[in-house]
């Protein structure tokens, strides 16, 4: 006979299981608002952060644009031929072209005359930024007439004003702006002269470009609409080579800048990932609590009938509801953040940051936001199916029965996948996603196992003579129905996320070096001869500026390598020597110590020679690599003549990256001093008027000198790598802040773990000042050893982080480290304390009914 | 940062040494090569080319493909008793020139060929100066070796650097050589300078080919002067 009066064989009642779902969340709504902030701060940070990184992303890749002027720059010092010329002719949707070479420029007022770099410009290039002059309009204007736009510097040296003229070749051009920054080339080759443009068709009079003349021919490209500037370039490159000709876009323009931009699309890709896991914390730590106080509701209903399939639905209905509300009003905040943020502090960030909304963000906080709703809720879900109607008549409820499933792996495997999926969104990466995923794992597992740790241990410690206090403080730590584990992990995490990018920061803001900071060199005298060295030096100072460097450079040949020398190359197939080695005249210099660029990577540096003996030099870990050169290996060199026997005492690795003159092979001190010999001298120009003045005192004394002004490209390059750190700096700042909201709402809505018991200890008698003191012990224990955790991982992380994905040296700075540890641990303290402000300051009967 | 590899080398650019790709095998004369003082028993006179990138042989896969070598190879083969130093340096100025010439002027030296200027005119240097080290450079040699024959190599700037200076650099050589009486080679670059055929990629710098051209033009002096 049936006894049992529920049919288990029924059919499901969807919109019942809907219904129900509704109903559970109606019980407790200021407690169903606390779990849903959470989430929602959670994906607004999500949201905030991705939309600023794409929307700065394609800011500096706008601002990037402006080095080159155009999408595709091919030049050559050849006139194209025919058949190139068609070819040229048919790229792109708007053209330019330009002729560029070095004249001599004469200024009719001052007599004066001096190397100019000739610019004869047609079309509308530049594409991307401006031809800057003062006044703004000359720089397009000026190519209407017969009319010239002159380098401020050249403009001071020879005291010319707007409306002057200048002689380029048989023709007078008016001077009807004044140059102050421009596009196109790049590097060295502009700076070797200051520039002058003209329109190009008033190149032809001045009877410059004849047979012999060595002329630059650039043409410049815009595409209008959408195009793979790869494969096009691709398929000009062969073409192109064969003419003699290079191209250049702004992609290729980006990566011979430097790394900067690497190391700004890889911070950015960090902060996603860091967004990714931040809005993850939030939405996880909410999630997991949440359901796992359902448990006693869920117990009840089982006891009324409900099946465990249909237990398990209800719920799963209820938070994938609640997810996507919190995603949607997170996603929501967070596009809010991001429109209003640059409005507030436009004072405070010195460049405009757009504001577009980003439905890529949006889109992916929601989807996120859902998921992860949905797998965190899973873990503790799939445990209803074995809830039994037992646990209601039992007080407390034991976690351990809810550890033992198989499929928690199925769930555990499926949040893992879905982290690596979402970070090869932000990363492009899946190896970059893996070890991402596998750090952050690694990083779970040290926390927990600190959490089981301390639970451990606080178990062991505490005895009886401790003052109740201490003991009911740390008795919290491992007792039932305690939150070590969860506040661990999430404290722990947005601490070392936090403490990850403010270390990251800091170690790329060091490798943004702006030319404008002072002892970075923007002006290069050469040719400077042995009897003129101390004079330049002294007139340098004169002026009031640095000498940041000043080197002698002795040009010489490699004769013999190991005894072998060029003939027996030729003779000898085996010998693995480049032949270009000995063809090479090498321009080395002499010193007894290693210069700030070098580094020792092999070998010992000897910085004196031993008269009479083989003289020691170091030599530069690519040209060791290309000649095949080792420690002890010998090298006769031939300085112009005279044959020098040497040996290999070093290798060196070079940072090639900063203006200074750095050196294939170094000779220590004591032989080349009397060598043939010119020196080089580095400088810094604070402005143009300076620089002028300075190079007028120059070559009025020394005519031989040969001056490179760099200030005019650098300023171009300058503006972007001062965008780029504060790029760097605003979004490290902005995911911080976030971070820590994150981390306040996790803690916060741990609010409800303890009112229970602190409502039975204040009936019991316990005073408000005991609670308090019992609180504060609880969470600064929690707090401080979460951040302490967090911040130990930070460190191994950005190292790892520096040496692998940056690639750049490594240090550390302790006291911020110090700082965040003692804010988080106090913060953690002042939420847990807020969290128990109701149930000090109200009756515990009142606490009880709004709550139980 | 751009790379500025040696940023003022790049920039001086024209004369001054690049990287080595790319190099064709080396070809017999190998053999022959080092320039300086691989002491010939025969010779008893020396002939020295004193000069920049073009002495040199700047972006050549030998440096005795440069002229000093070729007309190395016409002193050999004619058995005429001199040795040859190529005493080149890409990047020279009439200035460095003038600085290190002691240091070369340590050997005897018999012909004394003059290659430079062509640095200074590229970089825009007052023709004064040029003029003024040139001189110096010539008193120099004179001082030390009174005996000595100098032939002056001529040479001029490209059209682009403006009329004005490429005719005030252009009648250095002639002015000097008069000055001194020192023979002269009008332009060492005639029939090479400007063909695109005759010169490596860079433009200035002449091939092997347009390299024996040179040796030619500067041949037709030198023969009456041995």
């Amino acid at each position: 006979m049936e006894t049992n009066p529920v049919n288990y064989q029924r059919k499901m009642n969807i919109p019942w299981l809907f219904n129900m779902a509704w109903r559970d969340s109606r019980k407790n709504r200021s407690r169903l608002f606390l779990f849903i902030s959470a989430i929602v701060f959670g994906i607004a940070a999500l949201v905030a952060i991705y939309a600023f990184k794409y929307n700065v992303q394609n800011d500096i890749n706008g601002q990037a644009a402006t080095l080159i002027g155009a999408d595709l720059a091919v030049s050559g010092n050849k006139p194209a031929d025919v058949h190139l010329k068609n070819l040229l002719d048919s790229l792109g949707d708007d053209r330019s072209q330009e002729r560029s070479f070095a004249s001599m420029a004469y200024f009719p007022k001052s007599q004066g005359t001096r190397l100019v770099q000739v610019r004869a410009l047609q079309g509308n290039f530049p594409y991307y930024g401006a031809i800057e002059t003062t006044p703004e309009q000359a720089g397009t204007s000026f190519r209407k007439g017969q009319m010239a736009v002159v380098d401020k510097t050249l403009m001071l040296q020879f005291n010319a004003h707007v409306g002057d003229s200048i002689k380029i070749g048989n023709s007078q051009f008016l001077i009807t702006g004044i140059l102050n920054r421009a596009p196109g080339q790049a590097g060295a080759v502009a700076g070797i002269a200051p520039v002058v443009y003209i329109p190009m068709q008033y190149l032809e009079q001045t009877g410059l470009v004849k047979i012999g003349s060595r002329v630059n021919y650039s043409f410049y490209y815009k595409f209008t609409k959408p195009i793979n500037l790869d494969k096009l370039t691709k398929k000009l490159d062969p073409m192109l080579d064969k003419a003699g000709m290079r191209y250049e876009t702004i992609e290729s323009r980006k990566e011979n800048t430097g790394r900067n931009f690497g190391d700004l699309s890889r911070f950015l890709s960090l902060v996603g990932f860091v967004a990714l896991l931040l809005g993850c914390v939030g939405v996880a730590s909410a999630v997991h609590i949440y359901v796992r106080e359902k448990i006693a509701s869920i117990a009840i209903m089982r006891c009324l009938g409900v099946k465990a399939s249909e237990a398990f639905l209800i719920y799963l209905i209820q938070i994938v509801g609640i997810g996507l509300i919190g995603s949607v009003v997170g996603a929501a905040l967070g596009t809010a953040i991001q429109h209003l943020l640059p409005v507030i502090f436009k004072d405070f960030i010195p460049f405009t940051i757009s504001v577009q909304i980003s439905w890529m963000a949006i889109g992916q906080g929601i989807l996120l936001g859902v998921i992860i709703s949905l797998l965190f809720a899973l873990l503790p879900l799939i445990s209803v199916r074995n809830v039994s109607p037992l646990n209601t008549l039992r007080l407390s409820f034991d976690d351990a029965v809810l550890s033992r499933d198989p499929l928690r792996w199925l769930v555990y495997l499926l949040i893992i996948l879905f982290i690596i999926t979402f970070t090869y969104l932000q990363l492009d990466s899946w190896l970059g996603s893996l070890f991402f995923t596998l750090g952050i794992l690694a990083a779970f597992m040290i926390l927990s196992a600190v959490a089981w740790l301390l639970m451990r241990l606080t178990k062991l410690l505490i005895n009886g003579s401790w003052s109740y206090l201490w003991r009911q403080g740390f008795a919290n730590l491992y007792r039932p129905n305690n939150q070590t584990l969860i506040l661990m992990v999430s404290i722990g995490l947005s601490t070392m996320f936090i403490c990850i990018l403010f270390l990251i920061q800091n170690l790329l803001i060091g490798q943004v070096n702006l030319s404008s900071s002072g002892n970075q060199s923007n002006m290069i005298l050469f040719d400077i001869q042995n009897s003129q060295k101390d004079s330049v030096a002294r007139l340098t100072r004169q002026q009031g500026l640095p000498v940041l460097q000043q080197v002698p450079i002795v040009t010489l040949r490699i004769e013999q390598i190991n005894g072998k020398t060029a003939a027996d190359l030729q003779k000898d197939s085996t010998i693995k020597i480049p032949h270009g080695v000995f063809a090479y005249e090498y321009r080395v210099t002499f010193r007894d110590s290693l210069s700030g660029s070098e580094k020792l990577t092999d070998g010992t540096w000897i910085g004196k020679a031993t008269p009479g003996k083989d003289i020691p030099v170091s030599v530069e870990e690519n040209l060791a690599h290309r000649a095949n050169l080792k420690i002890g290996d010998k090298i006769v060199f031939n300085v112009q003549g005279v044959e020098m026997p040497a040996y290999v005492a070093s290798v060196r690795k070079v940072n090639w990256g900063k203006v200074q003159t750095n050196f294939q092979v170094v000779f220590p001190a004591g032989v080349l001093e009397d060598a043939p010999q010119f020196q080089v001298l580095l400088t810094h120009v604070p402005s143009d008027k300076v620089s002028a003045t300075f190079q007028r005192a120059i070559v009025h004394s020394f005519p031989n000198i040969s001056i490179i002004d760099l200030g005019l490209v650098l300023s171009v390059l300058d503006e972007l790598l001062s965008k780029i750190s504060y790029v760097i700096r605003f979004m490290s700042a902005f995911s911080i802040i976030t971070g820590v909201v994150v981390l306040v709402a996790s803690v916060r809505i741990s609010k409800y773990q303890r009112i229970q018991e602190s409502v039975l200890l204040r009936t019991l008698g316990a005073s408000r000042k005991q609670i308090f003191a019992i609180t504060a012990l609880e969470y600064w224990f929690l707090g401080s050893l979460s951040a302490l955790t967090g911040i130990v991982i930070a460190f191994g992380g950005s190292w790892l982080l520096a040496k692998y994905s940056f690639e750049i040296p490594y240090t550390v700075n302790y006291l911020p480290a110090l700082i965040l540890f003692f804010i988080i641990s106090i913060l953690t303290v002042i939420i847990g304390l807020l969290n128990s402000r109701g149930v000090l300051n109200k009756p515990p009967l009142e606490i009880l009914r709004n709550n139980a | 940062m751009y790379k500025f590899k040696l940023t003022f080398l790049l920039l001086a650019t024209l004369i001054f040494a690049a990287c080595n790709q790319n190099k064709k095998p080396a070809t017999d004369e190998e053999a022959k090569s080092i320039i300086a003082a691989q002491p010939d028993s025969t010779s008893s006179k020396t002939v020295l080319f004193f000069g920049d990138s073009l002495t040199a042989g700047y972006g050549l896969d030998d440096p005795s493909e440069a002229f000093p070598g070729v007309i190395k190879d016409k002193i050999d083969s004619l058995k005429l008793p001199y040795k040859v130093i190529n005493a080149g340096l890409s990047g020279e100025t009439t200035a460095g020139g003038n600085a290190r010439l002691d240091w070369l002027l340590k050997q005897k030296v018999d012909v004394f060929i003059l290659e430079l200027g062509a640095n200074d005119g590229l970089r825009g240097i007052p023709v004064n100066e040029t003029n003024k080290n040139l001189q110096s450079i010539i008193d120099k040699v004179k001082a030390k070796y009174p005996e000595v024959k100098i032939v002056l190599l001529g040479m001029q700037v490209p059209p682009n650097m403006g009329a004005d200076y490429v005719n005030k650099f252009k009648a250095i050589f002639p002015d000097l050589a008069a000055k001194n009486h020192t023979q002269l080679v009008p332009f060492l670059l005639q029939g090479v300078g400007g063909i695109p055929a005759l010169n490596q990629a860079d433009g200035i710098h002449p091939t092997a080919q347009g390299a024996k051209i040179v040796a030619n033009n500067v041949w037709g002096v030198l023969k009456g002067v041995l």
